[in-house]
């Protein structure tokens, strides 16, 4: 019925560029999908795995870190416990007024069923991170092993560009270290001293939040990411960031 | 003017004497939300959706899964989800049959940090 269309060699035209018919068609389409409760964006309305676009085939052959750092977080399972908020906080010295990861609320009173959602958001990871293109002091990097956006507080000078590029706000600034601190998957708190898990997901007591290396294909959430049976997305497609975080349900 | 502020005073006493005794005549009717907290941070019971809306009558919890005392629940140990998948407290009803089951719709019941903080008035 349709030509096949090579996803990935679209160019992104922005979605403030999308005429208003095609708006409308798509989402109609969002609609019959999967009613008006898609999470997130209407682009998110059709995320699935060619449009996670981390896994995407050039990225699923040959994922460019080794350790391939990534979490795919069930979204239902959250109950914000904020268990790994608080551990989090202990683990990396996060302030009060900052914060490395959070829970968001959704409520939506007409639902059928349970009306509240949880969603726990941090730093994507992004594999084409927005951040560490307009940091004028690269301060803030793509750790060419690992891939984890990392700081270098040396070299911020507290511009705060970096939170303005960071399309999920994952960015806080550090009054005590004068500079902008964000989550680093615990890379120099745990993960460097032979921890298998970060804080948040070590925390977790409904194993909403599943870490690992999305480049061992035993690994959990390479077989999460990788499976068709259940909807994966990322927060914010649009913004072309290839993110490292997933979320499903179920 | 003085007469003025005495008759606002007098007018704020009188609608909280209306409006106190039919708060205190809800939670003694059917005991209020109840927020535990433990183990974790929050779980809102609402009686007046099980009494009001859902029509439970009190010896229905009250004869075996829950004593009178609020939040006593909480201090014992078992106090769990595994508990509750094996019909204890809340999985006496909330088995799938009776009414969803304690393993969906998780966020139903646990409304989180952010819902002890709203429901405590913070």
């Amino acid at each position: 019925m349709f030509d096949k269309i090579k996803l990935d060699n679209l160019k992104n035209e922005g979605v403030e560029n999308v005429p208003m018919k095609e708006r409308r068609e798509f989402l109609k389409m969002g609609f019959a999908l999967t009613g008006i409760f898609a999470g997130g964006t209407i682009f998110s309305a059709v995320s699935s795995i060619d449009r996670v676009f981390a896994s995407s085939e050039e990225f699923a052959s040959k994922y460019p870190y080794k350790p391939h750092y990534s979490m795919v977080i069930h979204q239902d399972r959250c109950i914000d416990c904020e268990r790994c908020v608080e551990a989090c906080a202990a683990t990396n010295h996060v302030p009060h007024e900052g914060y490395r990861t959070r829970i968001l609320q959704r409520d939506v009173p007409d639902a059928v069923g349970q009306k509240r959602e949880f969603i726990p958001v941090l730093c994507n990871q992004c594999n084409l991170p927005q951040c560490t293109r307009v940091c004028p002091t690269k301060a803030t990097y793509k750790d060419p092993q690992n891939g984890i956006v990392m700081m270098d507080i040396a070299k911020c000078i507290g511009c705060l560009t970096c939170q303005e590029g960071c399309p999920y706000n994952a960015r806080y600034f550090n009054e005590e270290k004068h500079a902008v601190d964000k989550c680093n998957f615990c890379f120099d708190t745990r993960l460097s001293k032979g921890e298998k898990l970060t804080g948040c997901a070590a925390a977790c007591p409904a194993q909403c939040r599943v870490f690992g290396d999305l480049s061992d294909q035993s690994s959990e959430v390479y077989r999460k990411v990788h499976q068709i049976e259940k909807a994966v997305w990322v927060l914010r497609p649009e913004a072309g960031t290839r993110p490292n975080v997933f979320y499903t349900k179920g | 003017m003085n007469k003025s502020i005495t008759v606002i005073i007098a007018a704020a006493l009188m609608s909280l004497a209306l409006a106190g005794p039919g708060l205190a005549g809800d939670n003694t009717n059917h005991g209020g939300d109840i927020v535990y907290t433990k183990p974790v941070k929050s779980v809102l019971f609402s009686h007046k959706v099980h009494v009001e809306q859902k029509g439970l009558t009190c010896d229905m919890c009250h004869a075996r899964s829950f004593e009178m005392e609020a939040l006593k629940a909480q201090e014992n140990p078992d106090f769990t989800m595994e508990s509750l998948y094996q019909g204890n407290y809340c999985g006496a009803c909330h088995n799938g049959t009776m009414a969803f089951a304690s393993n969906t719709r998780c966020a139903s019941c646990h409304t989180g940090v952010k819902g002890s903080t709203v429901a405590q008035g913070h």
